[in-house]
């Protein structure tokens, strides 16, 4: 495997990432980016989604920060980008052919729309789906409440599988994506924001540096665990469905330009949107600090199965590729909850068992009173660990003025139930029903205290 | 609920996926099941050969309950 194309010799692949910033969004005609006001074509943009066969309509509308407005169910949250890398598009492997290992990445550039998403609704797939409130105590769980929606509601034709049905949804939520941010590019505004970003080098290249290195700071790698388990829990790597393939390294802005992304229709609290992906603050922090305080070693996804054998055999693989970075120390992020605990635990004490330090984020689900065990598995090895917060607190919500989508589906949702409606028109509901509450990459400020 | 039972002096057999769960929560005699989503069957059978996989399954959980432990034993 190499990561950066044979004539680029020992230099590490460097990304720029350009950061647009977006104030306000409206439709009219032409889309464009005026002063920070987002406008969109919405005849263009609904003609675009409804010209795949599956959709029967393709529905927008608009939710800003503050308003009274509640999304239900969110299937997925995606920042509008575009790769000018050459030849690496964005969403790598969906809407075309790709494979990362036979040329590599070059440097290049990644613009971003910051400060708005595209997040896709409908009818409901999977049962742990879940809100955002744009206001009140509900947005409070998430970074969502802050960010400008365009939604999609999107209804598919009659008679579709739950499957077809996720996937017509998550090809909408992409092409709309790439609609706006190639319509913002066509006429690319001045103001943006640049950051630099600095891959790790190639292990076993001449300029990577060894173990505790030479420079005295200690080596960090990331092992990034995927959902993976079918039955609506999947994720992609550039358009590979994760629990087909092993685990393996990646470059880590790779997930910058979306070579990771959220197929998952459950555990709303403690699933990675594609957002989340594209914006994993556990690669950009250690990218950030690599080569100052720390030299980050690289990063490993893996998956999470539904056999034994599979997780073991996940695990062990995950365990030698983490080693073979020749890390001191590893942060292993979970995504989901419940048997995903036992993928945790096999892939911490693998590579304890390397003599390599861990590191383990994870929320728990440690009943609505705090006191049961919050993990189903456990191990002697895991003896540091990032809390992320309890999904089963209860949390009420007052009604919303509008509802995007559809919220008849709240007392089906994981973390609701048939009393979670109250007399006053509030709802009473664990934050496992709240899109990324309890998000194991670290994206919100909860956490929980041991008494 | 494996524990609560033999608290009450019944031995309990816990078929499981996940065995080290199963471990981690202090089940006693564990016999390992096929799937998360299908713990008693395997649905890519045919249905002669997955009978025979449910019925050995069974046949294991009632071995290892008439099996005297001495600590938490993985009847594989």
């Amino acid at each position: 495997m190499s990561y950066a194309r044979p004539h680029a010799g020992v230099q590490p692949v460097t990304h720029l990432w350009r950061k647009i910033p977006v104030s306000d969004l409206g439709f009219s005609s032409p889309t464009r980016l005026e002063d920070g006001k987002l406008s969109i074509d919405i005849d263009e943009l609904t003609g675009l989604l409804q010209s795949d066969p599956n959709v029967r309509e393709a529905r927008l509308a608009i939710a800003r920060p503050g308003e009274s407005v509640r999304i239900i169910p969110v299937k997925d949250v995606i920042e509008p980008r575009l790769s000018l890398i050459p030849g690496v598009p964005v969403f790598p492997g969906v809407f075309s052919a790709w494979n990362p290992d036979v040329d590599g990445i070059a440097s290049g550039e990644i613009v971003s729309l910051s400060g708005m998403v595209v997040t896709t609704v409908g009818s409901i797939v999977g049962f742990q789906e879940g809100l955002i409130d744009m206001s009140g105590p509900g947005a409070r769980y998430s970074l969502f409440s802050g960010k400008l929606h365009l939604v999609l509601d999107v209804t598919v034709r009659e008679g579709m599988g739950r499957h077809d049905h996720e996937r017509t949804v998550r090809l909408a939520g992409l092409k709309a994506s790439n609609y706006i941010a190639g319509s913002v590019m066509k006429h690319p505004p001045r103001t943006d924001i640049r950051e630099t970003l600095v891959n790790p080098e190639s292990p076993g290249s001449p300029a990577s540096p060894g173990r505790a290195g030479g420079k005295g700071k200690p080596r960090i790698a990331y092992l990034y665990m995927l959902q993976s388990q079918g039955l609506l829990h999947d994720t992609y790597y550039c358009g590979v469905d994760v629990k087909t393939m092993p685990p393996r390294r990646i470059l880590p802005t790779e997930a910058l330009f979306g070579a990771i992304l959220s197929g998952n229709c459950v555990s709303a609290c403690d699933k990675n949107t594609t957002y989340h992906h594209q914006n994993n603050p556990i690669l950009l922090d250690l990218l950030r600090r690599h080569g100052t305080d720390l030299e980050f070693a690289g990063c490993v996804i893996t998956n999470e199965n539904v056999t034994l054998g599979d997780k073991q055999r996940s695990s062990t693989l995950a365990a030698e590729l983490v080693a073979s970075l020749v890390p001191d120390g590893v942060i292993i992020s979970k995504e989901g909850f419940g048997n995903p605990d036992a993928d945790l635990m096999m892939n911490c004490s693998k590579i304890e068992a390397h003599g390599i330090k861990t590191v383990l984020l994870t929320d728990e689900f440690a009943g609505q009173a705090g006191a049961s065990q919050s993990l189903v598995d456990t191990h002697p090895k895991a003896d540091a660990i990032v809390s992320t917060g309890n999904a089963n607190e209860v949390t009420v919500l007052p009604p919303m003025e509008k509802v995007i989508g559809d919220d008849r589906v709240i007392t089906t949702l994981a973390g609701g139930s048939s009393k979670s409606r109250l007399p006053d028109g509030s709802i009473a509901i664990e934050l496992q029903a709240l899109i990324g509450s309890t998000n194991q990459l670290g994206f919100e400020r909860l956490s929980s205290r041991f008494k | 609920m494996a524990k609560e039972i033999e608290r009450a002096g019944i031995p309990v057999a816990h078929i499981c996926s996940i065995i080290t769960i199963s471990q981690t929560v202090g089940a006693n005699r564990i016999v390992p099941a096929v799937a998360i989503p299908h713990p008693l069957g395997n649905p890519r059978l045919p249905p002669g050969e997955e009978k025979e996989v449910r019925r050995n399954l069974v046949k294991k959980a009632l071995a290892a309950l008439q099996t005297t432990i001495q600590e938490q034993t993985v009847f594989s």
